[in-house]
C-alpha cells in the first residue's frame, strides 16, 4: 500500500462564457487540456491516464462523451476514465486523478472536467425534460431560508457575496461575468428569481473546461527546481449521503461535516480558521458562502456571515473565499468544482495573477451535488508540511 | 502470484437477469448490496467507500444515481464515487481508491434497465455528435460493421458465429444468472433472416435488466474476513481513437495494451469471461487478449446469455471469480468494454490465494 | 408486468461546430467532402486531432471523393426513426478515393444483394443542403454524384451550427409501492411507510429506508396525517424550455403533517397567493373530487390538488423554517 505525495503541476482553464460557439466540443475540452500541458511543459505522449468528469449528459445530449473525446484528449493506448458525481464532479474528477499517482501506479495523469450547456438548457436537463422544474435555485431556496432564520443574518450578506465574488471575477481574465459596476443596490434591485435569492445573486450558466495535471514527488520536485512550483495535495476526502430521511438538515448536511474534518485530519489541520489561509469554496448562491463556512465548521455556527459581513472574506481580507470569482462568476457545471480545486492549487503556487492572495501557502477547495449532498473537498500547500511537524 | 498490496474479491451477488423488471434501479441495487455484504460476511457500516456505475441515458434521468444511494445505507455519510460507466469501471476506482491504504472495504455495484428504451435508439447518443449520432448509428449496425470485416479478413465465418451463440446459450442453462438459454441447432440458427446483416437475432445479445455488487478488501483485511479470498493480480483498461473508420475492425490494440498491463501473460488463463456482446467479437477479444485455446471462454453463457448493460462487465468480474472460489480454478480474467466497435477495454486478471 | 409509464426525454441542441467540423460542413454544401492531411494520412471526415498522438492538425484540408470503395458494410433490415433512410439500406465505411480512412454513411442500395465489400458509390446529395451530415442523402451504387430534387445550391454563410433533436421514449414500471400510494391518493389518504427498524416515516411511493437500506413494503403502510403545517418554501420563476407549461411564479412548500415526524417536501398550494405565503400558515390536504378528476391541472399530485390553508392561528415556532426534511 503506498500513498505518495501528489502535486499539481499544469493547470488550465477556458475563458467562460455563455456561450461557446467558436469552438466543437472537443476543441473546449482541448483548450483546457492543452493551456495545462504548456503551464506543466509536457506533451500528449507524457500523459499516462486521462480522468474525464461532467455532469450529466443530458446537458448536452451526448452520451458517455469520453468515448467521442478520447482523440481529442490524446487518450489513444491509455486508459480513459469518465466520473460522475453531479455538482461536485469537477471535484471528485481531480480526486480521482490524484488517486491514479498517489498508489503509485501513475506518473502522469491528465484531469478534465467540462460542460457546455448552451447546447442545451440547463433547466431541462436538471428537471429531465419534465415541466416545472424547480431548477437548482428552486430546490436550494428553502435551505438558504433555513439558514438566515436560524444564524440572524441580516439580509445584506447575500448581496455582500454576490458583489465580492463578481469583482474578484474581474480580477480573472477567464471568469465568465465580469460585471465591474456592480454594487449592493444593484443587486438588490435584481429581479427575485427564488426568493430570498435575486438574480445578481445567482451563478450564470456557462460553457467551459479546467483540466489539471497530476504527477508524483519526483515530478513534483523536478518542477520546483525549474523554478514552477507545484501544488501538493494535503489532503483529499469525498463524502455522499441520501438527500430525503426525516431530521436531515441539508443547510449543515454531517456528509459537509465529516468530508471537512477528513481532509483537514489528512492536511494536519486543527483550527482550519487559523492555518488555512484562503478557500475556493462551491458557492452558486450567494448564501452559501456563510452556510459552507459555517458547515465546514472554518466558523463556528451562526458565525458565517459575521465573516462575510466585516470583510474578512475580501480578497484582501483575513480569510480570502472564491478569489477567482467563484461560481457566482463562472458556472460550467461539470467544470465548477475543478476549478474550485485548481483556483486554490493557483493560489499555494503564486501563479493566480490578479487574484492572489499574498503569501498563500495553504487552500482549501471545496465541491458540493445534488440536494447538498455530495462533497468533495482537498487541502493544497506549496509544502509538503507547511506546519512544520 | 498474490502480493501483501493485492486487493481481494470477498463477496458479491448478482441480481436475477431479467427482460424487464418491475423493479426500480435502486431497489435491484438494494438487493444486490445487501446479498454481496452478506456474502462477503460484513455490514454495510463496515463498508469505507462505495462506487457505482450506471448511466442517466440508460435509465431515462439526469442524476438517476442518486436515488440510488438509498441503496447504500450512506447514514452516517459515506466516501462514495460514481462513474457513468459499466460498473467494472466503477471497481477500477475502488481498488485504485483502496491501494491508498487508508481504507480496507470497497462496496462496487452496477446497474442498468435496459427495458425501459430501445437501444437503437439511445446508443446513437454515445456517438461523434457530428458525423455519428445523426445518422443514428447504434451499437449492432457497429457490431455489424466489425463482423463483416472479421468475416472477410478469414477470421471468423457465420456458421462460427452461430456455433459461439449456441455455445454460450447451452452453457448459459447451468448458470443462475442467464435470461436467455436453451439447446439451438447451428444450422437452424443459420437459416434465420438477418437482423443487421450479417448478424441474425443469435448473434445478438439478449436485452436485460439487472444489477451487480461486489465487495473488495485490501489483503490483510480480506484474509481475516474470507477463507477463500480472490485476488485482484492484475488490472488496467485502455481506449482506442474512437471513429471506426480510422481503426482496422479486424483487431483491437487496446485489449492488448491492457492485457498486457495486466499481466495476463505471466500464466496461464483458465477461463476468460468476456464482454462479448456480438458472436464476432468473441474470437477478435480472445485473439487480442493472447489467450489460448485451453481456456475456457464465458462458461456462464457470458453477456449473450445475459447482458445488463452497465453491469455487464462487473458480472463477467464475479463468475471469473467463482470459477476461482468455488469451481477450483487458479487463475483467471475478466474483460469489460465500451463504445462502438470494441473501443474501450478493460482487463482484470484474478488469482486465488497462496495457501 | 403491472403498470407502466410513458415518458420522452426530448430536446432540440444546438451544437456549434468549430474550425474544422465547420469547414467540413459548410463544404457539404458545396456538394464537396473534405478531408483533413496529417503527414501521409488524409482523414475523412475531418477530425481536429491526430488520433495516435493527439497533435493538432493543421487545417490543410484536401478534397476527396466523391466516389469512393465500400470496406465493410451491414444491411439494416429494420431502419429505426433516427436511421438516415426509412427504408433497407447498408451502413457502410467507405473509403473516398485520395482519403486513407473510412467515413461511415448509409448506401442505399435498394436490395442487400447489390452490396458487395469493394464496390464503387458515389454520394446521392440532397437537393437543399444545410451543413449537416445527411446533406449526403445516402451514398449510392456508382461512380457518378447525383442530386434529389432541385439543387437549391450553397450555403450562403459557412456553416457554424448544427441542430441534433434526440428524442427517446421510455416505458417505466410503476412499483408495486408506488400503486399501493396512489391508489391511496385516489381514494384521498396519504400512505406513509414507518421503518420496522429505525422508525422514520416515508412517503408511500418511495420504498427504502435509506438509512437502514431496507426496502420497507405493505407491513409497513400507515396513513398519514392530512393536515400540518408549512414548515418552508421555495417560489419559482418559470424558464422557458420545451415542456415547460408553466408560465406564472408558482409556489412549492414543505410540509410537516400533524402528529408525524415527516415533511412532504415541494408541495403545490390552493387558494394561497405567493405574497400570502409565510412559514407557520396551518394546512390541510385538498384532493380532487369525482368530477375533478378528469380536469386536474398539472400541478396536481395524483388526486391531490394541493394544501389549502385552514384559517387557524399560524404555528410560532421558530425552529420550523429548519424542518426541510
Amino acid at each position: 500500500m503506498s500513498h505518495q505525495p501528489c502535486a499539481i503541476v499544469g493547470i488550465g482553464q477556458t475563458h467562460h462564457k455563455k456561450a461557446r460557439r467558436d469552438v466543437s466540443f472537443a476543441g473546449l475540452v482541448r483548450e483546457a487540456a492543452q493551456r495545462a500541458l504548456d503551464d506543466a511543459q509536457m506533451t500528449w505522449t507524457d500523459i499516462d491516464a486521462v480522468v474525464v468528469g461532467k455532469a450529466p449528459d443530458l446537458f448536452e445530449g451526448v452520451m458517455k462523451p469520453e468515448l467521442y473525446l478520447s482523440d481529442a484528449l490524446g487518450a489513444t493506448g491509455k486508459p480513459m476514465f469518465r466520473v460522475h458525481t453531479a455538482g461536485s464532479v469537477g471535484g471528485t474528477t481531480g480526486i480521482v486523478a490524484s488517486h491514479h499517482v498517489e498508489t503509485g501506479r501513475f506518473e502522469r495523469v491528465l484531469a478534465v472536467a467540462f460542460e457546455k450547456q448552451s447546447e442545451g438548457n440547463a433547466q431541462f436537463a436538471l428537471g429531465s425534460g419534465k415541466s416545472g422544474s424547480l431548477g437548482a435555485g428552486g430546490a436550494f431556496a428553502p435551505y438558504m431560508r433555513s439558514y438566515i432564520a436560524r444564524s440572524g443574518a441580516p439580509l445584506d450578506i447575500g448581496p455582500m457575496v454576490a458583489v465580492k465574488d463578481r469583482l474578484n471575477g474581474c480580477k480573472n481574465e477567464y471568469a465568465h461575468l465580469k460585471l465591474k459596476d456592480i454594487d449592493l443596490d444593484t443587486v438588490k434591485a435584481s429581479p427575485m428569481l427564488w426568493e430570498p435569492v435575486r438574480f445578481l445573486e445567482s451563478c450564470p450558466s456557462s460553457d467551459g473546461a479546467c483540466a489539471a495535471i497530476f504527477t508524483n514527488q519526483a515530478g513534483g520536485e523536478a518542477a520546483a527546481k525549474a523554478g514552477r512550483q507545484p501544488a501538493w495535495i494535503l489532503g483529499s476526502a469525498v463524502r455522499s449521503e441520501p438527500s430525503t430521511f426525516p431530521g436531515r438538515d441539508p443547510v449543515r448536511p454531517q456528509g459537509a461535516v465529516d468530508c471537512a474534518w477528513d481532509v483537514y485530519g489528512q492536511a494536519g489541520i486543527t483550527n482550519p480558521r487559523e492555518q488555512i489561509d484562503c478557500a475556493e469554496l462551491y458557492v452558486p448562491f450567494s448564501w452559501y458562502e456563510p452556510m459552507w463556512l459555517e458547515a465546514h465548521d472554518i466558523a463556528e455556527p451562526g458565525e458565517g456571515w459575521k465573516m462575510t459581513e466585516r470583510g474578512d472574506t475580501a480578497l484582501g481580507g483575513s480569510f480570502p473565499v472564491n478569489m477567482s470569482g467563484g461560481v457566482l462568476s463562472s458556472n460550467p457545471i461539470g467544470a465548477s468544482g475543478l476549478l474550485r480545486f485548481t483556483e486554490a492549487a493557483l493560489q499555494v503556487r503564486g501563479m493566480a495573477g490578479e487574484h492572489q492572495v499574498e503569501g498563500a501557502k495553504v487552500a482549501l477547495a471545496q465541491a458540493y451535488g445534488a440536494a447538498a449532498q455530495y462533497f468533495s473537498m482537498w487541502v493544497v500547500s506549496n509544502s509538503l508540511d507547511p506546519f512544520g511537524s | 502470484m498474490p502480493n501483501a498490496d493485492d486487493i481481494a474479491i470477498i463477496g458479491w451477488n448478482v441480481s436475477p437477469m431479467v427482460r424487464h423488471t418491475d423493479k426500480t434501479e435502486a431497489q435491484m441495487l438494494l438487493e444486490v448490496c445487501s446479498g454481496a455484504v452478506e456474502h462477503a460476511g460484513i455490514t454495510r457500516a463496515e463498508i469505507d467507500f462505495t462506487c457505482a456505475g450506471s448511466c442517466d441515458y440508460v435509465a431515462g434521468q439526469a442524476f438517476s444515481f442518486v436515488q440510488n444511494i438509498d441503496a447504500l445505507g450512506a447514514w452516517p455519510p459515506k466516501r462514495d464515487s460514481h462513474v457513468e460507466m459499466d460498473g467494472a469501471w466503477a471497481m477500477y476506482e475502488a481498488w485504485l481508491r483502496l491501494q491508498i491504504g487508508d481504507i480496507d472495504t470497497a462496496l462496487v455495484m452496477g446497474s442498468g434497465r435496459s427495458s425501459t428504451a430501445d437501444p437503437t435508439l439511445i446508443y446513437p447518443m454515445e456517438m461523434d455528435p457530428y458525423y455519428l449520432a445523426p445518422l443514428g448509428t447504434d451499437a449492432t449496425s457497429f457490431a455489424a460493421l466489425q463482423a463483416r470485416a472479421l468475416i472477410e479478413s478469414g477470421k471468423v465465418t457465420e456458421r462460427q458465429m452461430a456455433e459461439i451463440a449456441a455455445r454460450t446459450r447451452r452453457d448459459g442453462k447451468d448458470s443462475a444468472y442467464a435470461q436467455v438459454t436453451g439447446d439451438f441447432d447451428v444450422d437452424a440458427l443459420l437459416a434465420e433472416e438477418y437482423v443487421n446483416a450479417p448478424l441474425r437475432r443469435h448473434d445478438l445479445p439478449p436485452i436485460t435488466d439487472g444489477a451487480c455488487a461486489v465487495v473488495i478488501a485490501r489483503a490483510d483485511r480480506a484474509r481475516e474476513l474470507c477463507d477463500n479470498p480472490v485476488f485482484i493480480t492484475g488490472f488496467a483498461h485502455c481506449t482506442e481513437a474512437h471513429y471506426p473508420g480510422v481503426r482496422s475492425l479486424t483487431e483491437s490494440p487496446s485489449i492488448t495494451l491492457a492485457a498486457k498491463a495486466a499481466g495476463v501473460d505471466e500464466g496461464p488463463i483458465e477461463v476468460a469471461e468476456i464482454q462479448a456482446a456480438y458472436t464476432h467479437e468473441e474470437p477478435l477479444i480472445v485473439e487480442a487478449l493472447g489467450l489460448g485455446a485451453d481456456t475456457l471462454v464465458n462458461p456462464s453463457g457470458g453477456p449473450q446469455a445475459a447482458n445488463p448493460i452497465m453491469a455487464t462487465g462487473l458480472v463477467r468480474v464475479t463468475e471469473a471469480a467463482r470459477q476461482i472460489r468455488d469451481l477450483g480454478k487458479s487463475r483467471t480474467l475478466a474483460h469489460s468494454t465500451s463504445g462502438p466497435c470494441l473501443q474501450q477495454n478493460l482487463v482484470c486478471v484474478l488469482e486465488g490465494d497462496v495457501k | 408486468m403491472s403498470e407502466v409509464r410513458e415518458m420522452t426525454i426530448q430536446f432540440p441542441y444546438k451544437r456549434s461546430l468549430g474550425p474544422v467540423v465547420g469547414a467540413f460542413m459548410t463544404a457539404l454544401t458545396e456538394q464537396r467532402i473534405l478531408g483533413i492531411r496529417n503527414g501521409e494520412q488524409v482523414i475523412c471526415p475531418p477530425i481536429e486531432w491526430d488520433p495516435a498522438t493527439g497533435n493538432e492538425l493543421a487545417h490543410d484540408f484536401v478534397d476527396v471523393g466523391p466516389a469512393g470503395t465500400v470496406e465493410s458494410w451491414s444491411w439494416v433490415a429494420k431502419p429505426s426513426e433516427q436511421h438516415p433512410l426509412d427504408h433497407p439500406f447498408a451502413f457502410a465505411l467507405i473509403k473516398l478515393d485520395g482519403a486513407t480512412t473510412s467515413i461511415l454513411h448509409a448506401v442505399d442500395a435498394g436490395s442487400i444483394d447489390a452490396m458487395s465489400t469493394g464496390m464503387r458509390v458515389a454520394p446521392r446529395w440532397k437537393g437543399t443542403r444545410v451543413g449537416h451530415i445527411t446533406d449526403i442523402d445516402a451514398f449510392v451504387p456508382g461512380e457518378a454524384s447525383e442530386v434529389a430534387g432541385d439543387d437549391t445550391g450553397p450555403a450562403a454563410e459557412p456553416v457554424e451550427m448544427m441542430d441534433y433533436n434526440a428524442s427517446i421514449a421510455y416505458t417505466l414500471p410503476v412499483t408495486a409501492n408506488e400503486l399501493r400510494a396512489e391508489q391511496a391518493n385516489v381514494e384521498g389518504r396519504f400512505l406513509g411507510l414507518k421503518c420496522p427498524k429505525c422508525a422514520r416515516l416515508y412517503t408511500g411511493g418511495r420504498g427504502f429506508c435509506p438509512i437502514d437500506a431496507i426496502e420497507l413494503g405493505p407491513a409497513d403502510e400507515v396513513d398519514l396525517p392530512q393536515k400540518g403545517v408549512i414548515t418552508n418554501y421555495t417560489i419559482i420563476e418559470p424558464v422557458p424550455y420545451p415542456g415547460q407549461t408553466m408560465t406564472e411564479p408558482f409556489a412549492r412548500v414543505m410540509v410537516l403533517l400533524d402528529g408525524a415526524d415527516i415533511v412532504l417536501g415541494y408541495q403545490p398550494t390552493i387558494d394561497l397567493a405567493v405574497t400570502d405565503l409565510h412559514i407557520g400558515i396551518r394546512v390541510e390536504a385538498v384532493w380532487a373530487s369525482d368530477a375533478e378528476l378528469d380536469d386536474l391541472a398539472s400541478t396536481a399530485e395524483g388526486r391531490l390538488l394541493g394544501w389549502i390553508p385552514t384559517g387557524e392561528p399560524d404555528v410560532t415556532d421558530p425552529d420550523l423554517v429548519n424542518r426541510i426534511y
